[in-house]
């Protein structure tokens, strides 16, 4: 009875759903398209973003999205990512008082999964570092980006610590301190970068703008769009690199505290304030 | 003669359907392991869209998060809990 009217759900709601589509299909939704006054803006991105002939309007970066991301739209991005930086912390601060760290004398070959799992896991590691590394650095060439790239890279310490223990990825350097580390560096590198053109401007006495990128009307001032030809869309590839390094390291430290064997730290979550 | 727009948009329903599908296992599944395998093949079926929508960046981080670091953490959450869902006996 109860099988039944599962079935007899989930064939209503096929229905529906296939129902709903041919509805849309067949321009029961009115138009299909946004209105033109709406898309004037998508012309207006695509065509600075990259347009060596509008020097005062343009990103210098071929990819319009990682363009609209950290340069038209930058500060969302700086908020998105304080965001997600605080959400790192309060799970830290829920977590407080634990320590990831081994016992002493402890075999690792005992844990983890088989030889071949770890042998083909050594190799994919490389694999997926060097991907989203080439994803973090081309961001402003191609698809991809700081996020992107970090949130690939995190799957790296993930792999590790589900095939090889916590205690090897403790013992090969993927340490909450560590992972700290790299994250605050990736946000000063952040913070720094967006006051990088203003400061620049204050030493050569031009005028800047907090989050510029490539020169302006009335600021006649920014980093280098090419380096050795190619687009480096000045502050993109930096933020790019900084988001990256935030964003590895924040998922790595999170994926650490879960993976935390309750036993060993039964007594630091009960014993209230969590402190010695 | 299908014409290549036609074929697109079947895929695209295609996929949608079997995201559905996968959702709504994933809702009545009481083994929360096999859950968040349905999870991930609506995961899965949504990363195809948005290759086949052209949103690569999208995309890009899509995969990594849906179908890597998502399901982690559940798992990590599961092995700390109860696999079985409790409730009512069918």
């Amino acid at each position: 009875m109860r099988r039944a009217y599962k079935y007899a759900v989930l064939t209503a709601m096929i229905v529906s759903t296939l129902a709903l589509a041919l509805a849309a299909s067949a321009g029961g939704l009115g138009y299909a398209l946004p209105f033109p006054a709406v898309r004037n803006l998508a012309y207006w991105y695509l065509r600075t973003t990259y347009n060596p002939f509008m020097p005062k309007f343009t990103a210098s970066a071929p990819e319009a999205v990682t363009a609209i991301v950290w340069d038209y739209r930058g500060l969302d991005t700086l908020f998105e990512t304080s965001v997600f930086f605080l959400a790192i912390i309060a799970s830290m601060a829920l977590m407080r008082g634990i320590e990831v760290r081994a016992p002493e004398s402890i075999n690792l070959s005992k844990y983890g999964m088989s030889a071949i799992v770890k042998t083909v896991t050594r190799i994919t590691v490389a694999i997926i570092l060097a991907a989203s590394a080439s994803i973090a650095l081309h961001g402003q060439l191609t698809p991809g980006g700081g996020f992107q790239g970090g949130a690939t890279a995190a799957v790296a310490p993930l792999v590790i610590i589900v095939i090889f223990s916590l205690y090897f990825a403790v013992g090969s350097g993927i340490k909450k301190k560590s992972m700290l580390t790299l994250r605050t560096l990736g946000l000063l590198g952040i913070g720094v970068t967006s006051f990088a053109v203003i400061v620049a401007g204050l030493i050569l006495g031009k005028a800047a703008y907090v989050f510029q990128n490539q020169p302006k009307e009335a600021a006649p001032i920014g980093l280098p769009s090419h380096i050795l030809g190619v687009p480096m869309g000045g502050t993109l590839l930096l933020f790019n690199i900084f988001e990256f390094l935030a964003v590895a390291a924040g998922f790595t430290i999170v994926f650490l505290l879960l993976s935390v064997p309750e036993e060993s730290v039964r007594k630091v979550l009960e014993g209230g304030e969590g402190h010695d | 003669m299908i014409s290549p727009e036609t074929l697109v948009f079947g895929v695209l329903a295609a996929l949608g359907l079997i995201s559905m599908v996968a959702t709504f296992m994933a809702v009545l599944e009481r083994d929360l392991l096999k859950a968040v395998l349905f999870s991930a093949v609506q995961s899965t079926a949504y990363a195809f869209m948005f290759y086949i929508l052209m949103a690569p960046d999208i995309l890009l981080v899509y995969v990594p998060v849906a179908v890597g670091l998502y399901p982690a953490v559940i798992l990590f959450l599961i092995k700390k809990t109860e696999r079985f869902e409790g409730g009512e006996e069918e």
